[in-house]
């Protein structure tokens, strides 16, 4: 069993969970790369997402948003194979075809914080890799917060 | 270099589909005064529970006893479930569809929100909030409905938010942020319009959260109440708490379904949860007010007017959140509570004196009630360690789901969980977002049973009784067509004799029962709209349906035309 994250990390290579048909059909989910995206002076935020060739996974994997709020992302399908994205927002998600060597753009809007999901929702992208997270960090406003002294949270 | 091509247009996802994108600006013209009198127009189902006396009775009579026989799908409309969300294997239709002139507003897990024709079952809008999947919900990925007036749609989200949607396209036109999903709060009730006012409860008893009812000013969001249920040290109520702790902090008393509302006395009658932790009445000696309570709230100013405890220092989850149905009786102002302790209270809803009490389920070992209301609990978790096991469980003998009240039979429709359970204290320290049960719990998952029963409402005895293999789960709806509808978990959706019992009819869909079935007309039809579909907190009710089907259809049922 791996102790750490390095560990972690070199078995998943070892065993080729990280690669496509190696250890299983597909990559397993959230094994990709970690990115966080960028705020502009209004707040606004902005990130990119790529779909390398063959991997069958996003780049980022994970997307982590200092905050909830408004973020324009920037998708590049670099695979030689047709995919899409379904991304997650309020009052319906934004979907849109990433045909081969595409670029697209997306704009999105989720509270934080919490964790919400993506994927290119055609054949079995999803299964096989193609299952992203997007993180929202941060608190809830003040005048939202319960009125109690502050509470211990899990170590 | 990639020269990369220019990918289409992103669009929302709903455009693919067909979808039309509005509907008629039928809720423009809803106000408070149609509220107040929305039995006088029986074509519409226009608040939760069809009006504010909470009785879920229909003055149609389209469809009755004598031609029930004939009912039959007129149209289904389904969404289905897809990639992750919170709770996925919990996920249930929970909610208590609206009408308004021909329009059917429908709320459904994971932050969906529906305009249907409620003539075809095409859909004409949909919404959807953007629910982070690893929100904490204690009992499933569930919504009880919205609310609808003055052009807009209302409803409370799993992430702890309000919005106000445009109810002809489905934008949002305000969202605040209502708790604190970093302490583990959630919303799954349907709000509530008073005037100006949508009020709100929250969500997160099995976590600690301190319980609050809100409201907000319909038409910007701000609010203009928090109403906390668990006193602060030095207010009223605070000396049932220890004086040396911060349990109170963590005390629970949630507000998570739906309250009455008498506009004479101008008092909300809501209803509160169970204490924290459920099961460890240890750290929180005293009577723990106001959990498992009605409060009788000013809707003017959120304050609480009196209160009546169903269940001083619960030690066996017997939140007090179902209905407050107000009736008359004799003159006298009446509010009629079925409880999860197994009890069915009576109060005098001027001033919360206790006028009857006397058990409805069948199986009650926990305690007992004294006609007075002294309560003497028997069977509780006291050691660390030590298995007890009591009736009715968790769940209670009755669900937050609904009875009804007819005032044709003058009767209540009950339905009744007859479930035990094993509880075990295990102390634990308090962490925020971690459950905090202070237990071990195992709900029976054989010899349960359950039934829709019902009660005079002048002297609180049993008039007939239909009977199932499993607990009922769903709410009642009582109709002027003297029937009685309900949903059971195996799928069944029954039709019965509301003077009788007997089953007049019944439909197999699919799917079990945990809703709230509402009827309408459009066009002098007569319409019963049954969400369906099984799922939430299957392990506190049925655990022996754990595995049933889920599912995620609307169900209007009507007579041949």
């Amino acid at each position: 069993m791996t102790s750490d994250a390095a560990a972690r990390s070199a078995v998943l290579s070892e065993l080729g969970l990280d690669k496509q048909n190696r250890a299983s059909m597909g990559r397993l989910l959230a094994t990709g790369n970690i990115e966080r995206a960028t705020e502009r002076p209004d707040g606004r935020m902005k990130a990119e997402i790529r779909i390398p060739p063959d991997e069958l996974a996003w780049d980022p994997a994970v997307l982590v948003l200092p905050h909830g709020g408004d973020i324009d992302i920037a998708l590049y399908n670099d695979d030689t194979n047709t995919h899409c994205a379904l991304m997650p927002s309020n009052g319906g998600g934004r979907w849109i075809w990433l045909p081969v060597h595409s670029r697209g753009e997306v704009s999105i809007n989720l509270d934080g914080p919490g964790c919400y999901w993506y994927s290119s929702n055609i054949g079995n992208d999803e299964g096989r890799g193609l299952f992203g997270a997007i993180v929202a960090m941060g608190e809830v406003p003040p005048d939202a917060r319960l009125d109690r002294p502050a509470q211990p949270r899990p170590d | 270099m990639t020269d990369y091509v220019e990918a289409p247009p992103a669009i929302k996802f709903s455009e693919a589909s067909a979808i039309i994108g509005t509907a008629p600006p039928v809720a423009e013209n809803v106000t408070y005064e149609r509220l107040l009198a929305a039995g006088s127009e029986p074509h519409n189902w226009l608040t939760y529970y069809g009006t504010y006396d909470g009785q879920r009775y229909s003055a149609l009579d389209g469809i009755d006893t004598g031609n029930v026989q004939r009912l039959r799908p007129a149209w289904v409309f389904q969404c289905g479930s897809y990639g992750l969300h919170a709770g996925s294997s919990t996920y249930a239709l929970e909610a208590a569809p609206l009408v308004v002139d021909g329009v059917l507003y429908l709320s459904g897990w994971d932050g969906w929100i529906w305009a249907v024709d409620a003539g075809t079952g095409q859909c004409l809008w949909q919404y959807k909030h953007a629910i982070p999947f690893d929100v904490s919900l204690c009992c499933g990925n569930v919504n009880r409905g919205v609310a609808v007036a003055k052009g807009r749609v209302f409803a409370a989200s799993l992430n702890a938010h309000v919005i106000a949607l445009d109810a002809a396209t489905g934008e949002k036109v305000w969202d605040v942020t209502h708790g604190d999903v970093r302490a583990a709060e959630s919303a799954t009730v349907a709000p509530l319009l008073v005037k100006n006012l949508v009020i709100v409860g929250s969500s997160g008893g099995e976590f600690g959260v301190r319980g609050h009812l809100d409201a907000y000013d319909i038409d910007t969001g701000e609010r203009v109440w928090r109403t906390y249920t668990v006193p602060k040290p030095g207010e009223p109520g605070s000396q049932t708490w220890p004086s040396d702790s911060p349990a109170w902090a963590r005390g629970g008393g949630n507000t998570w379904v739906t309250g009455t509302y008498d506009p004479e006395l101008n008092l909300l009658y809501w209803g509160t949860g169970n204490p924290a932790p459920d099961f460890d009445g240890e750290v929180r000696e005293g009577d723990n007010l106001h959990t498992d309570s009605v409060i009788a709230v000013d809707v003017d100013s959120g304050h609480i007017r009196w209160h009546y405890q169903f269940t001083p220092h619960d030690l066996w989850d017997y939140d007090s959140n179902m209905e407050m149905i107000l009736f008359e009786q004799d003159g006298r102002k009446l509010l009629a509570h079925f409880d999860k302790n197994g009890y069915f209270f009576v109060l005098d809803r001027t001033d919360g004196a206790l006028v009857r009490v006397t058990p409805f389920a069948d199986r009650i070992t926990w305690g007992e009630i004294s006609p007075t209301g002294d309560v003497t609990p028997l069977v509780y978790p006291d050691k660390e360690g030590e298995d007890v096991h009591f009736w009715p469980g968790p769940a209670g003998g009755k669900e937050w789901c609904h009875a009804a009240y007819s005032p044709r039979t003058n009767m209540f429709y009950v339905p009744v969980q007859d479930v035990g359970a094993t509880v075990t204290r295990r102390r634990r320290e308090f962490r925020e977002s971690i459950p905090y049960w202070g237990a071990s719990v195992t709900v029976d998952s054989a010899d349960m049973a359950g039934q829709v029963k019902a009660f005079h409402a002048a002297t609180g005895e049993e008039a007939w009784r239909w009977s199932w293999h499993l607990p009922i789960s769903a709410s009642v709806l009582a109709t002027a067509g003297d029937l009685v509808f309900c949903g059971t978990p195996s799928g069944e959706f029954n039709a019965m004799d509301a003077r009788s019992g007997e089953l007049l009819w019944q439909f197999q869909t699919g799917s079990g029962h945990h809703s709230s079935p509402t009827t309408y007309s459009v066009d002098g039809r007569q319409y019963i709209a049954a969400p369906v579909g099984w799922g939430s907190w299957v392990e506190g009710f049925a655990p022996g349906m754990m595995g049933g089907p889920h599912g995620d259809a609307l169900f209007a049922f009507a007579l041949p035309e």
